[in-house]
């Protein structure tokens, strides 16, 4: 890598050659505030307050669109800078409401953080400010379906402008008017609609677009914790980070309260889809399955683990005795490696080396309406472990570029008599397996002396199962998946499963012993080494070792992942204690882990 | 996708009539098409402004949501860009406007020799203020920034013509000149010579 | 000895701007064949030994300008003529366009040549349809002779030229944001580097021109650099077009050398012809409306560059504005500032903000509403905006604020302490409505 050599506010910075000024302060940890600048879509130049002094040049040049050359030498402290900068900010406050209170950015703006830190005391202006469509909260207007735009605090850093054109391509976003009657707008007041708006919200750095999934539902302040994890939506497997709001003292614990994508380079950049952003609702939802239950004559009945699994045992072992076909299992492509690893052991036990054949893979297909070309691109299939599921040796057909399985030759089996009973392993939201109907259909006609669920929601094919047994949703356990380029990527424990829900890998190594293999596994790290040791030599070898990340206070881990807001948080949450009533072991772990785990901020193809 | 209640508050922002369908005329698509060539085959959009002249005579000198429409169609580019572009220029109007658009100059050389007074008087004889248009539709007075004809001041652009050194006093007399006689009443471009 | 014309001698013959006249009385055309003889370089170099500075503003050398356009890139090139002419005062390139448009025909093909382009680009102001008209028509007539389009004078050089019509948009004429409105956005300017001679038009290397400055390249061409630096004091040469408006008898384009004084200009019979009525004079403002202004003491200066930055202001694009006493200070600054507030593009913060905050001071100030605190302020705000801005249209905007607090400053003062503007009233025929509120 070819460096140079720069001085900012007399420190030697040493960067990679083409990196901008703005850049190298940001990577030596120098403050130097910016609005129109983001890493992840072009360079604007145009709000102004990044301006810094270089000897040799003879205005404030913005640092935002300056290149570093060796030798220079830069200020960002000098009277002069110092003087100028805040000037700008008083311009960018001269229309801004100062709404902080009711504003949804507060706490976590900005252009709040960086008033503070670089700009006025107080403003000269008394004119009374520009509005558009009414004031305070009432000016939030439609912004599409899962949006909101209140134009009044607009910067006209113009990030989503870009973001529109440059990343989804669709230039939806436009500026209407010019000089200081400009506003945000899309044609006709259509609003946003695409599958990556939820981004728009993270660009803007002001209150100006919000989530409607978000909005005056939190605030920063109220949710202290963040854990790095992976989406499960699909196959592409982004990085995320969940955030979790602390629950009022009385209620103790923490809720998820939203998703935001985190940097990766290698995956999805600085982005994230819809999708995964809005559509985690179902894991804390009404919905969810708590308690194992089994059928009775009054119907689905809570009992413990303790009469959930012989029941199951004795149904399995039941269909199993006239004939080992008769027994088969459908499983989703959102099971984890560590369950597909412990299911494997399972079935490979019961029924020898082609035990494997019982298993059929689910998941769905579906492509996303967006423009051609998209530089971020939302894959079709709806799983998130195809890959996982290929290492290990289950039948996943042309994978995740092929088309969904149909298990035609499945449902024709219990249709035809030949299957008695079938477990099905569906830890993701509902549909998320495929069409289940026919096999509700088999259970209520008779074809099905069992069908066994274990998953997290209420799904049909739950409601209409002999024994169901409630697992983790993705983000209450350490799980492995493998996105569809290969790499294995690790979700994180976030938030506790609510009541008696049980790890599925556990479950199933539960199972297994019931029905009297030797699989012993008491955690899923156990399963992770025992995974490793048996395939040495792949992406899996090492699993056993695999860190997962644990919740962090979000001071740092804002400033840890993502480079291009490192230091928005250096002045918030310093002094707030850990979330009260949150696991306490998972307390003693986020103090232990909570070291800065620093990605070095990179060019992203773009 | 829905994650929320849809009933929210909509924009009071102003937005151009939805107008109807709109197509360009044969003559208009051959004009535009030519002047495409002008530009690289990968650089449609230069073409933009163009585009627009053409859509808004054709539709009688304003631009509708349909227009708009169709001019992104033509240039291969979103219709938020379209209307991005209309909005910043002042050439182009996104409601319906008279069939003479007078355009003051205002500026300091045109102000230093009476365009305030010609404004006024101008609002006066019309019955209408700055940005209005009068009750019959004939006349849209706008005050516009300096028209670089500051030695004929003060002058008044109407619609592409020029009228030059209209004084306060004459500005009545001059509508009723265009009222009777039209486009004859403006005394055009100085340096114009051949048409005089 | 008398300033013979040679940009405007035959602009008042009735068959001016057409190609017969100007190959006959201009000896039209020829530039462009003595051109195609020579080497692009050598071109550049007589360019540059000209010492041709832009006369759209900025007063920057042209040849260097050319030099910098990349050479080594497959990019195709582009000449950008800025025809844009909206800066208040200024009314030069109009004539020049409507008169003699072939000159500018000439040189744009020339310039073309220079760097290396196949196309020109005239990028012309939406308000001057008329001269669209003329100069589209002249552009068949130059193709249909052979002066433009493939194979020009058996020399193998191809060159087109277009005219591109604007919208309404004073920001047009920055270059980099011209570039923009040609590429079909908004006229904005974009962040510099990279400069358009390395990223221009089409992300290729582009040089943005004056209508003026290419129309001296052909007398250049024919002429040569001495004459042409001959013409005017040292890095003053050539023949200059001055706009002058405002309170003076004969306003209009006149053609002078760089020797020529401001006095000269304003009273010279064979220019404006001194003041209007019997009202003295107070200041000029000799650049556009986006210098500073300049008094009695300062006419004696050549409108030359160098000799008005001397003095403390800019020739600019040579848009003398007039101004007798009848003017008052802090109404000229907020005519101009409602054209500045209007005119922003709105892109950086600084020109977006700062404009409408300083017409609303102005406008509290000038209606006798205003305090002493605001006089401060004013200034605060302006000097907040200059130099902060991503274009030089920032600075413009402060200026005729800073200048008229600098020069003037006993108006603002009076303004606040009478409660009233100063200028007697009867002297206020430009605006009886306001007159009456006194």
């Amino acid at each position: 890598m070819e460096t140079v050599t720069l001085t900012i506010d007399g420190r030697p910075v040493t960067v990679e050659k083409g990196r901008t000024v703005l850049q190298a302060a940001i990577e030596a940890g120098i403050s130097v505030p910016y609005y129109c600048y983001h890493p992840g879509i072009s360079i604007d130049g145009s709000c102004r307050v990044c301006i810094v002094k270089i000897e040799k040049m003879p205005k404030l040049q913005t640092s935002c669109s300056t290149v570093c050359t060796e030798g220079m030498v830069v200020s960002t402290r000098d009277a002069e800078t110092v003087a100028a900068r805040a000037g700008v900010f008083e311009f960018l406050l001269v229309n801004h409401p100062l709404d902080c209170p009711v504003c949804d950015k507060g706490g976590e703006c900005p252009l709040q953080d960086f008033s503070y830190t670089f700009g006025p005391a107080d403003s000269r202006m008394d004119f009374p400010r520009r509005t558009f469509d009414g004031e305070g909260v009432k000016a939030d207007v439609d912004f599409g379906p899962t949006l909101m735009l209140n134009r009044n605090r607009c910067i006209l850093c113009t990030r989503c402008v870009r973001f529109m054109k440059e990343i989804d391509t669709d230039a939806q976003i436009g500026v209407v008017d010019r000089g200081c009657g400009s506003e945000i707008a899309t044609f006709q007041e259509h609003g946003v609609h695409s599958l990556l708006s939820g981004n728009l919200m993270d660009v803007c750095p002001v209150g100006a677009i919000t989530t409607r999934d978000y909005r005056f539902k939190s605030r920063p302040w109220d949710n202290p914790t963040v854990v790095d994890t992976t989406c499960t939506l699909c196959s592409k497997g982004c990085s995320t980070s969940a955030w979790l709001k602390a629950k009022p003292e009385w209620a103790k614990g923490s809720q998820l309260i939203r998703m935001t994508p985190r940097f990766n380079p290698d995956v999805n950049g600085y982005w994230m889809c819809d999708i995964g952003r809005f559509n985690y609702h179902w894991i804390e939802s009404e919905t969810r399955l708590r308690r194992p239950m089994i059928r009775t004559a009054a119907g689905l009945e809570k009992v413990g683990w303790h009469d959930a699994e012989p029941r199951l045992r004795d149904k399995i072992q039941e269909a199993a005795a006239a004939d080992p076909d008769a027994v088969r299992f459908i499983v989703s492509a959102h099971a984890a490696t560590e369950e597909l690893f412990v299911l494997k052991q399972m079935v490979q036990g019961l029924l020898g080396a082609d035990g494997l054949k019982s298993v059929s893979m689910a998941w769905t297909r579906s492509e996303k309406p967006q423009p051609p070309n998209a530089k971020f691109k939302i894959p079709a299939a709806n799983a998130p472990n195809v890959n996982g599921a290929r290492d290990l040796g289950f039948m996943v057909g042309q994978g995740n570029d092929g088309p969904a399985p149909d298990l035609a030759e499945l449902k024709a089996a219990v249709e035809a008599g030949r299957v008695k009973a079938v477990y099905v392993l569906d830890p993701g939201p509902d549909g998320s397996i495929g069409d289940l109907s026919w096999l509700v259909e088999a259970r209520r006609t008779g074809k099905l002396s069992l069908l066994a669920v274990q998953g997290v929601v209420m799904t049909p094919h739950a409601a209409a199962a002999d024994v169901v047994l409630p697992g983790y949703a993705f983000v209450e356990k350490d799980a492995l998946f493998t996105n569809d380029q290969g790499q294995v990527q690790s979700a994180s424990l976030a938030i506790v499963a609510p009541a008696e829900a049980r790890e599925d890998c556990l479950i199933l190594a539960g199972l297994a012993r019931a029905l009297g293999l030797d699989i012993a596994y008491q955690t899923s790290d156990e399963v992770r080494r025992a995974l490793g040791g048996a395939m040495p030599g792949t992406a899996y070898a090492g699993a056993g070792t695999v860190v997962f990340t644990r919740p962090v206070p979000a001071a740092s881990w804002l400033q840890a992942s993502n480079p291009s807001e490192r230091w928005k948080w250096d002045f918030m949450f310093q002094d707030l204690p850990p979330v009260k009533g949150h696991n306490v072991q998972l307390e003693g772990l986020a103090r232990e882990g909570a070291g800065p785990n620093y990605i070095p901020l990179r060019q992203v193809d773009k | 996708m829905e994650y929320a209640p849809a009933k929210f508050h909509k924009s009071a922002r102003k937005l151009a009539p939805a107008g109807e369908t709109f197509t360009y005329s044969p003559e208009n698509q051959r004009r535009f098409d030519e002047i495409v060539t002008r530009y690289p085959p990968d650089q449609r959009k230069s073409a933009i402004l163009y585009a627009l002249y053409l859509a808004q005579n054709q539709n009688g000198g304003h631009l509708t949501a349909a227009a708009m429409d169709h001019v992104a169609e033509q240039i291969r580019c979103t219709s938020a860009e379209v209307e991005d572009v209309v909005s910043y220029y002042t050439m182009f109007f996104t409601k319906p406007v008279g069939k003479y658009v007078l355009n003051v100059c205002r500026t300091l050389s045109c102000a230093l020799l009476g365009a305030e007074r010609v404004t006024e008087e101008l609002c006066a004889k019309l019955g209408i203020k700055p940005g209005e248009t009068d009750a019959s539709g004939t006349f849209t007075l706008l005050e516009v920034e300096c028209l670089g004809a500051c030695d004929r001041a003060p002058v008044v652009m109407v619609n592409d013509d020029w009228h030059e050194r209209l004084s306060p006093e004459q500005a009545g007399k001059f509508i009723d000149d265009i009222r009777a006689g039209g486009a004859a009443a403006f005394t055009g471009c100085h340096l114009h010579k051949e048409k005089k | 000895m008398a300033y013979e014309p040679v940009l405007t001698r035959h602009v008042g013959d009735q068959d001016a701007y057409t190609l017969d006249a100007y190959v006959a009385k201009q000896r039209g055309y020829e530039g462009l064949r003595k051109a195609l003889t020579q080497k692009p370089g050598e071109i550049i170099d007589l360019v540059k030994a000209s010492g041709l500075r832009g006369r759209g503003g900025a007063g920057f050398p042209t040849g260097l300008k050319w030099q910098f356009v990349l050479k080594d890139t497959p990019k195709p090139k582009y000449i950008c003529c800025n025809a844009d002419e909206s800066e208040p005062g200024t009314f030069k390139d109009h004539v020049l366009m409507e008169r003699n448009p072939h000159l500018l025909i000439e040189g744009c093909a020339i310039a073309c040549y220079a760097i290396g382009a196949k196309v020109a680009y005239i990028y012309i102001r939406g308000e001057f349809y008329h001269v669209q008209q003329v100069l589209e028509a002249e552009i068949e007539k130059a193709y249909k002779a052979g002066f433009l389009g493939k194979n020009i004078f058996g020399s193998g050089f191809d060159c087109d030229v277009f005219v591109h019509r604007g919208a309404g948009a004073y920001e047009a004429g920055e270059e980099t944001a011209l570039i923009e409105s040609l590429e079909g956005k908004r006229a904005q300017p974009r962040i510099k580097p990279p400069f358009p001679a390395v990223a221009g038009l089409y992300q290729c290397p582009t040089a943005v021109n004056n209508v003026e400055t290419l129309c001296n390249v052909p007398l250049i061409m024919m002429n040569g650099p001495e004459w042409f630096t001959a013409l005017g004091p040292e890095k003053n040469g050539g023949p200059k077009l001055y706009c002058i408006s405002g309170h003076v008898k004969r306003p209009g384009v006149y053609e002078a050398s760089m020797h020529t004084t401001l006095r000269e200009l304003i009273y010279g019979e064979q220019f404006a012809g001194g003041m209007i009525d019997e009202h003295p004079f107070k200041a000029i403002i000799p650049g556009g409306s986006s210098v500073p202004l300049l008094l009695d003491k300062d006419l004696d200066t050549p409108a030359s560059f160098d000799d008005v930055q001397k003095a403390g202001s800019l020739l600019g694009s040579a848009g003398l504005i007039v101004l007798n006493d009848t003017v008052c200070m802090v109404w000229l600054a907020k005519n101009l500032l409602y054209f500045y507030r209007h005119e922003s593009c709105g892109k950086c913060t600084p020109c977006r903000e700062g404009g409408d905050w300083l017409f609303k001071l102005l406008t509290r100030i000038e209606q006798g509403e205003g305090q002493a605190k605001d006089i401060d302020l004013l200034f605060g705000v302006a000097s907040n905006i200059a130099g902060k801005t991503l274009c030089a249209f920032g600075d413009a905007a402060a200026t005729p604020v800073l200048t008229t607090l600098k020069l003037f400053r006993h108006e603002f003062e009076a303004h606040v302490r009478e409660g009233r503007c100063t200028i007697p009233a009867e002297w206020r025929a430009r605006q009886p409505m306001l007159a009456g509120h006194h």
